[in-house]
């Protein structure tokens, strides 16, 4: 099947304006009357949840931590981009655009992007107006710095704090609906599937986390706002609850999973110390605006990294890519410092580490400017690794971080299912291959704010709805299934507990589909995959009661779902026969190892569409046309 | 609002707290100020005692604000004791304080203690009911009176050295003096932070004036029994 | 190393809580605390024995989930950090280690070491905004804060909600949590028309939830992963004193009269 995306006819410049025109509209009297369930709290859910009650809509909220403003969007450090042009430095709508295209490695769709760059401005607009306390200049100005991947400034960021601080706005935006009883909030509550009735997404299955209690909500619409699933690498910067369960079970109900190998690989994290660990630390990527990427020139040079003379030192970025130098963007930055690695030239105990030297930058602008820039990141890199920054150069290491695959939605946000809406990372749409930095908060924002609550309108006002209750046999027979998968679960009584499940298919998914992947190890990770799942459904142990609060079978549900996850992923990633972005594949690469792309034939988004467990899934295509920005290598050299 | 409606406002009754202990700290610096009198001699004391007395309806106005500062003091400090205990129904098995001091944390029984010892005080120089035996007039004629007038006056002097030379008595006054000095380090500095004056600039000083004062209000009030006890004053008597 | 921990346990809120004691064998300096607990947690998996429950989630000190109370310090022994980033080199082998879960009467222990912390949300609920819709923001620059006043707003604002300053304050008070809310927007252009309503609000709520009151112990700041000043207190005090003789008191009065 060819998809459509339905972007609006037009020039660029004006397909937003003119959609929003051309959208029917739901009177202010009758949009009471609709109400949309929203999944997660993240930046794109909490902004999406206060714009539509804002505008009247009656809006369910569903988080499974205990409070929405936990959601992993708060630990954004870098900043949010924005196309303001405020340092005079030749920024611009078109730019951003522009760089944000060419960044995603020509595999986004150019009119979503054009929409993100034009409302970057708003949300910076809407965030400073709720109290973000952005970083200032002395007049009292907005301050802007530059970021990985951009040659200008245009990042707002609040110290290292950005995401917190965004998320906080939207959060408390969203609970002074919750206090105007606008917003009904429901947390420590997990979606489990997804309710279609007569191929329209009409409501959700939760668990309560507390309690155990299997429930069902109904509505007009269903937002996904469920972020990434980053964490089906087992090890990444992803918070420990992070999952695929609520947009694979959307999957599974038949909406389109778009390019779910487009995996991003954050090139500056604390490389990993032993078996025990459970997460990776991002340390932001700020700190290449200063810090020196380097390992030393000679494989196997022992010596502590103070003690290597300059004329032993390798600055590979620098030497690699001189004009982008040490900001070279993400996928280009981790796969060299993996391929210094692999040369034998990677330093610290396991050999997966490269240096990140502040020495010259404490040098040109003193302790105290560095301290003021990065001194909460230097604290939390000597509270993890014990070794301090100031003295010796941070070691780093590439980790799994953001996944711009996500599910397939049209130009308004909405998936290949009327009614389900997918916002934020949890949808595919605007990074292509690979992501800007400080592009996420922007992404989910714009989301949240300034396109879900147009949107949504108009699929209310082109739709007929049959009204639906929870006594619908549709809705009975999917909380029958999800309780019948619980009680598999409870029932399989092995050996194994979900964590040890999960990590061996980290260690497949990190091995075989990670920063570069080969035909060959991808058919190979497609015969594990399965093979783990079944031991996972025959020799799983869960304690506890599924009536209660119990830690094992929330972790259990969602491994399960990643087990299956998987093998979307390795069927997109064996597919997409080239280089892009962040999907590295070995086979095509230019001389110098750069990604070689195939616009002949790969110049598309892959939509799967889910067939069984076990059964490879129909992969539908749609057709990526750049117009306004023109097909080229990408080059940072 | 009712006079007690105050009570109903976390952070107003705290305000309560700090004025009406504000009231109460510039009382005791006065009084100690006052009480250094002793050491000029038995008629700077008495004099000073008698222009007190002499100050008629003022006198009882400033016992009024004194007495309504004190009762405010206390029934305020009483219900913020009960909720905060109501707070935090159980402890911690092993509690180890960060910051707060051992003068913080016994805010209300250093208080309590404080309560007994001024009504005892208030039995013993006031009310003169504890030691009736040490109650004296003084006669006593002005130096700059024209005429030969005697008057007479209560005579401070010889009841203060009468009860100190009781050492039991002394001790009493040492640790009632003590328990408040123990009480104002943590209160005075406590009193700026609620009423809203904490600056980095400034509060650090303001928390060391507030120990070195109360060190200083104990160090003085301490020293005229033990001065008793050795003898250095009253020998006379 | 090898350490002793006594881990509460605590089947529900209404349940009667104990101490149990494990002895962790190898543990190794590199792992944070919470790795620790998740060494501990499989094996009791493994004997069929139920896991200790524990909130968490970033694991980098932002999210503010975590909260354990270890020998009797919110967040443990290292000053300005989350339990989450405390790890194991600040204890030497041979430790004897007391786990408990944060302890007030507005946080009940729903499991194990996992309170409910949902009164902070009502509190925020309660004024911890700025009533801007969206779309009705002016442009960014119009509205200049000048840097010093936008570096103290961030100082207050950085608070991450996990309640530490309750934990450690003997009187169970939320006065850091309400304060560096209510400072961040006092220290704001933005937030100055909503200013004398907030705090009234904002405390009030406070108290409805249980918390206790501020006896200037300070623990809170010490304790705090953030290092959020008492000076936000005082500032709240006053923002507070001035509210309440202010029109706006007075409308909250007549509002909850009619």
């Amino acid at each position: 099947m060819i998809l459509d995306g339905k972007v609006p006819t037009g020039p660029i410049t004006e397909k937003w304006d003119k959609h929003r025109f051309e959208m029917k509209l739901v009177s202010p009297a009758n949009k009471r009357k609709y109400k949309i369930i929203i999944v997660g709290t993240g930046l794109a859910g909490a902004s999406a949840a206060a714009s539509l009650a804002e505008l009247g809509y009656q809006v369910e909220v569903f988080t499974y931590h205990d409070s929405p403003r936990r959601a992993h969007s708060i630990a954004a450090q870098g900043g949010i981009n924005a196309a303001k042009n405020y340092p005079n430095d030749g920024d611009s709508i078109w730019r951003l655009f522009y760089d944000t295209v060419k960044g995603g490695d020509f595999r986004a769709r150019e009119s979503n992007v054009y929409r993100l760059a034009q409302v970057s401005n708003n949300i910076i607009d809407q965030c400073v107006a709720q109290g973000v306390p952005f970083a200032r200049e002395y007049s009292g100005y907005l301050a802007n710095r530059s970021f990985g991947g951009a040659q200008l400034s245009r990042t707002f960021y609040a110290r290292g704090q950005t995401g917190q601080q965004l998320l906080l706005g939207a959060y408390s935006a969203m609970m002074r609906q919750v206090g105007l009883n606008k917003i009904v909030l429901h947390t420590k509550t997990e979606m489990l599937d997804l309710i279609v009735i007569n191929g329209i997404a009409r409501g959700v299955v939760t668990r309560n986390l507390l309690t155990g209690k299997i429930e069902s909500y109904v509505a007009d619409a269903v937002v996904l706002a469920t972020g990434g699933y980053s964490n089906v690498f087992y090890l990444s910067t992803n918070a420990q609850a992070c999952n695929v369960t609520a947009t694979y079970r959307a999957y599974k109900r038949g909406a389109f999973f778009a390019n779910p190998c487009f995996t991003q690989i954050h090139p500056t994290c604390i490389p990993q110390s032993g078996e025990h660990q459970s997460k990776l630390t991002l340390m932001s990527e700020s700190l290449r605006n200063d810090g020196r990427v380097w390992v030393p020139k000679n494989p196997g040079d022992k010596r502590k990294p103070t003690e290597i003379p300059e004329e032993d030192r390798d600055y590979y970025l620098e030497r690699m890519y001189p004009s982008y130098g040490n900001l070279a963007p993400r996928d280009i930055a981790s796969r060299a410092a993996k391929r210094v690695c692999d040369e034998g030239r990677g330093v610290g105990p396991t050999g997966n580490g490269v240096y990140l030297d502040f020495s010259d930058a404490i040098k040109r602008l003193g302790k105290k400017v560095i301290e003021e820039r990065y001194g909460n990141l230097f604290e939390m890199y000597e509270r993890i690794t014990g070794d301090n920054p100031y003295e010796t150069p941070m070691m780093i290491y590439p980790a799994p971080h953001y996944t711009m695959g996500g599910l397939w939605v049209d130009y308004n946000l909405m998936s290949n299912i009327p009614g389900l809406h997918v916002i934020g990372e949890a949808n595919f749409s605007d990074h292509g291959a690979n992501r800007l930095g400080a592009s996420a908060l922007m992404q989910g924002l714009a989301d949240g704010y300034f396109i879900l609550p147009y949107t949504i309108g108009h699929y209310f006002a082109t739709t007929k709805l049959e009204k639906v209750t929870t006594d619908h046999p549709e809705v009975k027979k999917c909380v029958q299934e999800v309780q019948e998968r619980i009680k598999k679960l409870m029932s399989i009584n092995g050996k194994k507990t979900p964590t040890q499940f999960h990590r061996e298919l980290g260690k497949i998914m990190w091995n075989y589909c990670g920063m570069s992947r080969n035909e060959e190890g991808l058919k190979k990770a497609l015969e594990l995959v399965p093979k783990l799942r079944d031991e996972f459904w025959s020799n799983l142990t869960i304690v506890g009661e599924e009536g209660d609060l119990n830690i094992v079978l929330e972790k259990a549900l969602r491994v399960a779902d990643f087990l299956e996850f998987a093998e979307l992923m390795l069927w997109d990633a064996l597919e997409r026969n080239e280089s892009c972005g962040g999907h590295f594949r070995e086979e095509h690469q230019y001389p110098d190892g750069e990604a070689k792309r195939d616009d002949e034939n790969f110049c598309h988004v892959a939509a799967w569409e889910y067939t069984g467990i076990g059964n490879k899934p129909i992969r539908h295509v749609e057709p990526l046309v750049f117009e306004y920005v023109p097909l080229t290598v990408r080059s940072y050299k | 609002m009712s006079l007690f409606g105050y009570l109903r406002s976390t952070i107003l009754s705290k305000v309560v707290m700090a004025i009406t202990g504000a009231v109460l700290v510039l009382y005791v610096i006065v009084h100690t100020a006052g009480n250094m009198l002793i050491f000029i001699g038995k008629d700077s004391l008495n004099s000073y005692s008698a222009f007190l007395h002499s100050l008629g309806p003022i006198l009882w106005i400033i016992r009024a604000v004194l007495i309504l500062s004190a009762i405010l003091h206390i029934i305020t400090s009483i219900k913020l004791k009960f909720e905060n205990l109501a707070a935090k129904p159980s402890k911690y098995a092993v509690k180890n304080y960060l910051k707060a001091k051992l003068s913080s944390r016994t805010m209300i029984w250093t208080g309590i203690m404080i309560l007994s010892f001024v009504v005892y005080h208030l039995l013993h120089f006031t009310f003169r009911t504890t030691n009736p035996q040490h109650y004296y007039p003084e006669f006593y004629q002005p130096h700059n009176a024209v005429s030969s007038i005697i008057i007479e006056r209560f005579d401070v002097y010889r009841m203060v050295v009468l009860g100190f030379q009781n050492p039991l008595i002394s001790i009493v006054y040492i640790v009632g003096v003590i328990l408040v000095g123990f009480h104002l380090d943590h209160a005075i500095q406590s009193m700026f932070q609620t009423l809203g004056y904490n600056q980095k600039h400034y509060f650090p000083t303001i928390q060391k004036c507030s120990t070195t004062l109360a060190i200083i209000i104990v160090l003085c009030l301490v020293s005229i029994p033990i001065s008793v006890l050795l003898g250095f004053i009253g020998g006379e008597i | 190393m090898k350490l002793t921990l006594h881990i509460w346990r605590q089947k529900n809120t209404n349940a009667k809580g104990h101490f149990e004691t494990y002895i962790m064998d190898n543990v190794i300096e590199d792992m944070s605390f919470l790795e620790m607990l998740d060494v501990l947690n499989e094996r009791l998996i493994l004997e069929g024995k139920e896991p200790v429950a524990f909130d968490h989630d970033c694991r980098e000190g932002i999210c503010g989930a975590c909260s354990l109370t270890i020998n009797g310090i919110p967040h443990g022994p290292e000053k300005g950090t989350t339990t989450c980033q405390l790890h194991m080199r600040k204890f030497k082998d041979g430790d004897e280690i007391w786990i408990e879960p944060f302890r007030a009467r507005a946080f009940p222990v729903i499991k194990d070491l996992i309170v409910d912390r949902s009164a902070f949300d009502r509190i925020i609920q309660a004024g911890g905004f700025i009533s801007v819709n969206t779309g009705q923001a002016p442009e960014a620059n119009s509205i200049l804060v000048p840097k010093k006043n936008a570096d103290t707003a961030m100082d207050a604002a950085q608070c991450i909600g996990c309640g530490a300053c309750v934990a450690a304050c003997p009187n169970g008070a939320a006065m850091l949590f309400v304060a560096a809310k209510v400072s961040h927007f006092a220290y704001l252009p933005q937030g100055q028309p909503e200013r004398k309503l907030r705090v009234l609000k904002m405390v009030e709520q406070m108290q409805k939830d249980g918390f206790g009151n501020c006896s200037n112990y300070y623990e809170c700041e010490a304790a705090c992963p953030k290092q959020i000043s008492v000076k936000f207190i005082a500032l709240m005090n006053r923002d507070y004193l001035k509210a309440s003789f202010s029109d706006e008191k007075s409308e909250l009065i007549r509002n909850q009269l009619a």
